[in-house]
């Protein structure tokens, strides 16, 4: 069976001309020379160049074995890869408990919930947490702040810097890490962090075209966070077909992204209400097919006066529920102390808890 | 539609090819359907020279028929069934996996498809001892849950580790690096990489994540792509004798019910289709396993069947084999 030529990444322009000119395999374009080529297919010199140079390209990889297309792993060298990746802590250790280590790098997360419950609080955590250096566990890395809603506040991202600040100095032991501390301030976790204010889907989407060559010349930045991808993406859409298009690609591009930069994707999403056999329910936003974008999703709530977050979609773990709160200092751990005593086993509590506040997804 | 080039055959040289060319054949279509004589005399070339150009090009470019004797002999000796490692799974499929064919699984987000993808492959890359080709396009394979699935088989490292080899990963964003994948393989890849293994399954989780963005709107090419991305499965499914397995998401018709995605082009691509969905009866449960499969289209056992099955089948130890395997077990008829 031979290739054709459609299945080539070539602009289609150039594919029209090519089939016109009645060529129709790779095999076909194999013995010809680029000015043959520009003349039988009027095509210019460089784009015959190109052509060639792609065919040629594929044709090679097949032959060499491996050596020019796609390079593959074995599970086994996927771990060892996998174990080297830190996850970035969240500083709620139940969460991160449930997440295996926290929000793991080269993989894209979701957060969603209704408005209030701590989905930006949850993003600014994460933006200082991943410049945490390595000799503290963390993994030392810059962050890209795109921001499409404006609720980037600086003041509190301040707050939550110095608790961090003060966690980590309060942890010193050795050398290490009292030089890593002096490095280590309010100011360097604002100097490492880039901010991107979009104002409409158009302007996200040049934002992550542009993404890869940002990231070559910033090879430090391991976390992306959008906040949120709802918000541009639910206004000024006449066509839904379009709309799951566009967010279709753009998670093919994250994840490529996520997975070619050794980066973690964390964005937030909104809720909407579906209404089905007149039951209301609230369900993430941005359609069903969205669904299958991120690779790990989480649910914050409300059960009465409680946050929980529970993780919904997960690739290596099962769905579990944890309780969380906001301090001034940040995402936290609900208090151990402050639990009313119960003979009932706490996850037993969470469960029921969740199934009355929140319908199930 | 292949091109006339000079020494395509014995006896077709370059001025012969200009010649033709000049009376209007470019092609082998425009060679074979031509009045040779007339030819003979516009071209200037001897009859019998053309046409024994003729018969060659028509031995080279034509499809052989096949007897359907032999046809279900080869059934016979190369097709094998893998077992998917669940036994509601397997009673759904008519005993598992059939090499040669594609299955495809689809599903809404959290219904279980990448768990039901890992379970098979690490249970054909070790109780089976084949290798598996898994293609990932979400970037949601991860190697901690694969050994997960391993630990539950064998507490031996040595065994974990050499299953794990034998699960090879290939990672595709967009459609175009997909089919260089595959196309990769057929060419020659398949044997020339795993050196000593053979391969029984190819796994693509997902191929709708990198179709659906192609398809509608005032794109042309989205229906031509995912019906070259099917062609290229196929015949890596019948050629090396290896089952297909792939995954697609939902999209709701008309009448609010779950249907696969990809339109109805995609349809008749697959020769198996598995619907699953959370089980009804655990929707109070905020966090179960259990999922219900439908089977939406068979060509060996009746339509619309259901089997329940916990996802966490491929997890358990290996002490409850007997007893958990008669609780998976549920028939459920379609009303």
């Amino acid at each position: 069976m031979q290739r054709t030529l459609s299945s080539l990444s070539l602009s289609p322009s150039v594919k029209i001309k090519l089939v016109a000119a009645g060529f129709q395999f790779t095999s076909d374009l194999l013995p010809l020379k680029p000015l043959q080529l520009s003349k039988e297919a009027s095509l210019s010199q460089l784009e015959a160049l190109e052509v060639l140079q792609t065919v040629r390209r594929e044709e090679g990889g097949d032959e060499g074995g491996g050596g020019g297309g796609l390079a593959s792993l074995t599970a086994l060298e996927l771990l060892q890869k996998e174990e080297e990746l830190k996850s970035i802590v969240t500083f709620s250790s139940q969460l991160d408990a449930a997440l295996g280590g926290g929000l793991p790098v080269g993989k894209t997360t979701e957060i969603c919930g209704a408005p209030g419950v701590g989905k930006t609080q949850l993003c600014l955590q994460l933006a200082v947490d991943v410049q945490v250096p390595q000799c503290f566990g963390g993994i030392g890395g810059q962050v890209l702040y795109i921001d499409t809603e404006g609720s980037f506040l600086l003041q509190r991202v301040v707050d939550i810097a110095a608790a961090v600040v003060q966690h980590c100095s309060l942890l010193v032991e050795d050398d290490e890490q009292r030089v890593a501390m002096t490095t280590f301030t309010v100011e360097t976790i604002l100097a490492n962090m880039f901010l991107v204010r979009c104002h409409d889907y158009v302007e996200l989407l040049a934002e992550l075209h542009l993404l890869p060559d940002f990231l070559s010349e910033h090879p430090k930045v391991r976390l992306l966070v959008i906040d949120s991808v709802a918000f541009p993406f639910r206004q000024h859409f006449d066509e839904m077909s379009r709309r799951t298009r566009l967010l279709n690609g753009l998670a093919q591009q994250l994840i490529a992204m996520a997975t070619g930069h050794d980066m973690a994707v964390l964005m937030t999403n909104q809720m909407t209400t579906r209404l089905q056999g007149g039951q209301s329910q609230q369900v993430p936003a941005l359609g069903e097919s969205w669904g299958h974008a991120p690779t790990i999703r989480i649910l914050l709530h409300w059960a009465g006066s409680r946050r929980l977050a529970a993780i919904f979609k997960s690739p290596d773990h099962m769905g579990s529920t944890v309780q969380y709160q906001i301090t001034s200092e940040g995402f936290r751990d609900v208090d151990q102390s402050e639990q009313p005593p119960s003979k009932r086993p706490r996850t037993h509590t969470d469960q029921s808890a969740a199934s009355r506040g929140d319908a199930s997804l | 539609m292949v091109v006339l080039r000079e020494g395509m055959c014995p006896g077709l040289d370059e001025d012969l090819v200009r010649d033709l060319r000049a009376a209007g054949i470019k092609t082998v279509e425009d060679v074979v359907s031509s009045d040779i004589e007339e030819l003979a005399q516009r071209c200037a070339v001897s009859y019998k020279a053309l046409f024994a150009i003729r018969r060659v090009l028509l031995a080279q470019h034509a499809a052989f028929p096949v007897s359907g004797a032999d046809l279900y002999e080869e059934l016979l000796s190369s097709t094998a069934i893998l077992s998917t490692g669940n036994p509601s799974l397997d009673a759904l499929l008519d005993s598992g996996l059939y090499t040669g064919e594609i299955t495809e699984l689809s599903g809404g987000p959290g219904s279980g498809k990448s768990q039901v993808c890992f379970g098979v492959s690490v249970h054909i890359s070790h109780r089976l001892k084949q290798s598996v080709i898994f293609i990932d396009t979400t970037g949601g394979l991860a190697a901690g849950r694969l050994l997960q699935m391993l630990r539950a088989e064998t507490s031996n490292a040595e065994e974990q580790m050499e299953a794990l080899q034998r699960i090879h990963v290939y990672r595709a964003f967009d459609v175009f690096s997909l089919l260089d994948c595959l196309h990769g393989l057929r060419a020659g890849r398949l044997r020339q990489a795993l050196g000593g293994g053979s391969v029984k399954a190819v796994i693509v989780d997902s191929v709708s994540a990198v179709i659906s963005p192609l398809l509608g709107g005032k794109q042309n090419e989205g229906m031509s792509l995912m019906m070259q991305v099917a062609g290229v499965l196929k015949t890596l499914a019948k050629d090396f004798n290896v089952a297909s397995l792939v995954t697609n998401h939902v999209t709701r018709s008309g009448g609010g019910e779950l249907q696969p995605g990809l339109g109805a082009s995609w349809a008749p691509v697959p020769r198996t289709r598995i619907l699953l969905e959370r089980a009804e009866g655990a929707a109070d449960v905020g966090h179960s396993s259990v999922r219900s499969a439908t089977l939406i289209k068979s060509s060996r056992r009746p339509c619309l069947i259901k089997e329940e099955f916990d996802l966490r089948w491929w997890s358990r130890s290996g002490g409850e084999e007997a007893s958990s395997g008669k609780r998976e077990r549920e028939e459920t008829d379609s009303p």
